[in-house]
């Protein structure tokens, strides 16, 4: 998808660090910022109770074009947003001595903010007279978490071993014959294995190299269903793009869906197809997400007992 | 330094030993011919005493001067034909040197040529509390300009023996015939200048021990001060070796007077190999100067006159001591860099590479080093202009580092993108085999870490230096702790630790370190490991200190770097599972196997209507493709609203079908279409309006 604008905006990138945070005035060790995952944890054991977060940031444009172009009264704004409480914060950046480059610091207060807030940052200027028009922006965010401990993009999912047979989890106790169950009703997704299923846990983590033909072929069993699962709870009523982790399912499995369409188009058809040509399509893609062909193939192999060429 | 570099006008004496010297008339053939006295002469020439005005006219005379050149102390004009080259006749013995050895001994390109010859500067550094100064200029020559420059080398005279070396069938003869034929058939010649200002210059005696005899007559001598890692050594070789005559002339402003002068002291020298013309055999080198009456024909450097340097194309540009290198006929022995903009490209990645951080400067303080590149034709055009070597450009993160170090501004632990942490890295020093000690100093190196930026190509790396801040190691740092992030590091060792400190005396255990990784350095100084010199020198046990001293380094920054609380915490996913339930979004395809929007540009009509150009790449398939085109105004969030199009305008390898849909040829991979939006259509007035153009394959089109 392109944008086309009716005037004049920057091709060169426009970059945005996150340079240092303090939690209420103190300050985060550095390795909970990660300007490669583009991401900042701000979950500090140390300092739980804290009420604003404090983020240097520094913007730098392509200082030669901005200079050179036609745009007047520039200024940088950088924005943090958050989709579940439709939080739009915006602060203004003041210019630095460096050419194309604005500084300064921003306020991330708790109160607005449960899970991620994205930060963006994005020029205006006047162009051809009109005033506040857009003409650059960051091509990738960063993540704000409020709940990580550690930078790391992924809204992964989580897994858990618990004995669905535990009075702790009493609704798992219907499920006390199955040997995993995906519950996406939360935040992030969750899979269950059963531990009091007898041999599962047993199988799931042997490291005897005769168990790993068998133990391959079960992981992509529980990958495949997973993801079974995680694809139904994240197209359900789908228009638009979901956001967060609905939309990374969406988008790994889609192309494998309709190979020869857009991800945006693919999204479009989704409403359109008949539910039996769905569900083909679905497995389909599940299977290969959880590359099940190959684990199959192996354990096949194995307990026909032909040796598996040398790889 | 007390003395004025500018002499009004030098003293009698010494000049009038010099122009007995060039005559090689010695003072008593002097005395005999005036009808004076040996001792009257030798009391002229060591100033204790001057000739009457009757003597003074006999001796310009006698030395075949301009009458009043004793006044005014003027030199035999360089145009008298003194000035020419002078071939070192071949050995009696027959033997024959071929090429230079300590020349094969290094793998040439300009990238060490930069390296080498930056490096000579810095160990020559003049005044301590300033920078030194090194220049590279290339500078092309064709036409009449190209030929008043092979005047002023005495071209000539050299060429005939250049083109009786240029044996194609040896290694050097090669290189000659080639630059004989670049010459020829190009018409015109490169040269390349290596300036250096607040240097020594070419200092002391003609022959003796000492810089100008280092420089200009022997070979791996390095002529080692204290602070050297041997200068004018084998990398002066490197000068020689980027020229394909082998041919460099030298003009030195010398720090401390010889003969009573210093500006401009100028000799050329070539290497050739052996070679014989007309019947005569010549051992190779030749040195382009004065003759020396009283060695046989070998030839002097001389005092040139400012024109003459002007020809030469080495007039220097402040009166600052120090050497300007003409390379004659420069090229890339490498054949990597053959434009002057390449040859500029690649000279200016050396010295940042190499040198960054001696170019950081602290607050109020002047670099170790400052140096810049341009390259020019016909000495005034300018092809790529000067550019001053700017460490914080490429060398972003460890350049921040070095200077917070030299401003007092490290950090213990990390909290932001800038912070610099600093932290000791022990070194015990052996004692060496020469000296009584026996016990083992201990040297505290000093590791500087802090973040790097996205933009960092090679992060995660620890860059080692000692007193000249020139790189010598540059090594990658493994078995990092998960959770850290990307960073440069810096080790100063040695004398590199008081860089902060420029005024006191450095300490013993930082000169002892100095010293020993030195000696661990193999003659390119491009890294520390266990050589013959660090073995021969110190105590047994000098290569475990070194390794040592490796591991800890690597260790002290696995340290700085690990996050405190630990990495990822007690995650269950079972290892069979890992990566099979992995939330990532997906990697973007390279060749997606549906029509995708390659560019799409536009602009806003005199009707308000938006019109615009879109290319569709095309995967490759026999069946015609459909596709529908999707006009939308893009919003902030929420549902972007689709605008209907006025009319779509087929350009290349597609037809409209049913008004709104493209079909494709077969076999087409790129079709381009112009769409122009329906005004009634848009939501809002198009000039303020953001578009984006998505496509949709048509089901049911074949």
């Amino acid at each position: 998808m392109r944008r086309i604008l009716p005037y004049p905006v920057v091709v060169g990138a426009l970059a945005l660090e996150v340079e240092a945070v303090r939690l209420d005035d103190v300050s985060l060790p550095y390795e909970m910022i990660s300007s490669s995952n583009r991401t900042v944890a701000l979950h500090h054991l140390r300092h739980a109770d804290w009420c604003t977060a404090r983020m240097n940031v520094t913007v730098r444009g392509p200082a030669a074009e901005l200079n050179a172009g036609p745009w007047r009264s520039m200024s940088c704004v950088v924005s943090l947003t958050e989709r579940r409480t439709n939080t739009h914060t915006t602060t203004r950046l003041p210019m630095t001595s460096e050419l194309g480059a604005w500084s300064g610091q921003i306020e991330l207060h708790r109160d607005d903010h449960v899970g991620k807030a994205e930060l963006t940052a994005t020029l205006v200027a006047t162009v051809d007279g009109v005033a506040g028009r857009e003409i650059a922006g960051t091509d990738d965010h960063w993540t704000i978490d409020l709940h990580a401990h550690i930078p790391v993009k992924r809204d992964d999912l989580v897994t858990r071993w618990v004995d669905f047979n535990d009075e702790a989890h009493p609704w798992l106790r219907v499920y006390r014959t199955d040997p995993w169950v995906v519950d996406t009703s939360g935040d992030t997704p969750t899979l269950y294995l059963n531990s009091g299923f007898e041999g599962l846990r047993l199988l799931l983590e042997s490291r005897a190299p005769a168990d790993r033909p068998a133990k391959e072929a079960l992981a992509g069993r529980i990958a495949m269903d997973t993801w079974n699962v995680l694809f139904d709870a994240a197209a359900q009523g789908v228009r638009d793009w979901p956001g967060g982790w609905r939309e990374t399912v969406l988008r790994r499995m889609l192309p494998d869906m309709y190979t020869d369409r857009s991800p945006d188009d693919a999204l479009r058809e989704l409403s359109t197809t008949d539910a039996g040509e769905l569900r083909s399509r679905v497995l389909h893609a599940a299977a290969k997400q959880a590359r099940m062909s190959a684990a199959l193939g192996a354990y096949i192999r194995a307990i026909r007992g032909r040796p598996q060429e040398e790889k | 330094m007390t003395q004025d570099p500018h002499p009004q006008m030098e003293d009698f004496g010494p000049w009038l030993g010099r122009q007995l010297r060039r005559k090689g008339m010695s003072q008593s053939e002097l005395a005999a011919a005036l009808d004076v006295t040996r001792a009257a002469v030798s009391a002229w020439i060591t100033g204790r005493a001057t000739p009457r005005i009757d003597k003074i006219q006999a001796i310009d005379e006698l030395l075949g001067l301009a009458s009043g050149s004793s006044m005014t102390r003027e030199e035999t004009p360089d145009s008298a034909g003194s000035i020419d080259w002078h071939l070192r006749p071949a050995h009696e013995d027959g033997g024959r040197e071929l090429g230079n050895a300590a020349a094969f001994a290094f793998d040439s390109n300009l990238a060490v040529l930069a390296r080498e010859a930056t490096q000579n500067s810095l160990d020559e550094r003049f005044d301590e509390t300033r920078a030194v100064r090194v220049r590279f200029i290339l500078n092309e020559l064709t036409g009449e300009r190209l030929r008043g420059f092979q005047e002023a080398i005495r071209w000539d005279t050299i060429a005939p023996h250049i083109k009786a070396a240029a044996d194609p069938a040896q290694k050097v003869g090669r290189v000659l015939a080639d630059g004989l034929r670049e010459l020829h058939e190009g018409g015109s010649l490169l040269l390349l200048r290596v300036d250096d200002y607040n240097a020594n210059g070419l200092t002391d005696s003609e022959y003796d021990d000492g810089r100008f005899a280092a420089v200009i007559r022997r070979q791996m001598d390095s002529h080692k001060g204290d602070q050297a890692g041997g200068s004018y050594g084998l990398g002066k070789a490197t000068l020689w070796a980027t020229s394909r005559f082998g041919l460099v002339i030298v003009n030195s402003t010398l720090s401390a007077p010889y003969e009573g002068r210093r500006d401009r002291r100028v000799i050329g020298r070539i290497d050739l190999p052996w070679h014989k013309r007309d019947d005569k055999g010549y051992a190779g080198p030749a040195w382009l100067g004065e003759r020396d009456p009283r060695r046989n024909g070998a030839a002097r450097s001389w005092w040139a006159g400012e024109r003459t340097v002007e020809e030469l194309r080495l007039s220097r540009s402040n009166a600052d001591p120090g050497t300007s290198f003409l390379i004659v006929g420069a090229y890339d022995p490498s054949g990597e860099a053959t434009t002057l903009q390449e040859m500029h490209a690649a000279l200016v990645k050396s010295l940042a590479d190499g040198f960054w951080a001696s170019m950081v400067s602290g607050r109020g303080k002047e670099p170790v080093l400052e140096a810049s590149v341009e390259a020019r034709r016909n000495d005034k055009e300018i092809v790529v202009p000067e550019e001053r070597v700017d460490p914080h450009r490429y060398q972003r993160a460890r350049s921040r580092a070095v200077r917070a170090y030299k401003n007092g501004e490290t950090v213990d632990s990390l909290t932001s993108a800038d912070d610099v942490v600093a932290a000791r890295v022990p070194l015990l020093v052996p004692p060496r085999k020469t000296t009584g000690q026996t016990q083992p100093v201990e040297h505290s190196a000093v590791l500087l870490v802090t973040p790097a930026g996205d933009d960092e190509e090679r992060p995660n790396r620890v860059a080692g230096m000692r007193g000249t801040l020139m790189t010598v190691s540059d090594r990658a740092v493994g078995d990092l702790p998960l959770g850290a992030p990307r960073f440069q590091a810096v080790l100063l060792a040695g004398h590199a630790t008081g860089i902060n400190d420029p005024d006191g005396e450095p300490k013993l255990d930082a000169t002892l370190a100095e010293e020993f990784l030195r000696a661990a350095e193999p003659p390119e100084h491009n890294d520390w490991k266990p050589t013959e010199d660090l073995t021969a020198t110190f105590a047994r046990g000098a290569v475990s200190r070194l390794k040592e001293f490796r591991s800890a380094v690597l260790a002290a920054v696995r340290d700085t770097v690990r996050p405190a609380d630990g990495g990822p915490a007690d995650r269950e996913v079972p290892e069979a599972l890992q990566g099979l339930v992995k939330l990532d979004p997906p990697k973007p395809v390279k060749s997606p196997g549906y029509p995708t929007v390659r560019s799409a540009s536009g602009e806003v009509d005199d009707e308000g209507a938006w019109r615009i150009r879109v290319e569709v790449r095309l995967p490759q398939r026999e069946d015609p493709w459909v596709i529908r085109p999707l006009l939308r105004f893009s919003t902030r969030s929420g549902p972007r609203p689709e605008v209907p199009w006025a009319r779509l305008e087929p350009l290349e390898e597609c037809e409209v079908v049913d008004g709104s849909d493209l079909r494709c040829r077969s076999g087409a991979r790129r079709v381009v279409f112009i769409g122009v939006s329906d005004i009634t259509g848009h939501p809002v007035n198009a000039r303020m309006s953001t578009v984006e153009v998505d496509l949709m394959r048509v089901r049911g089109g074949a």
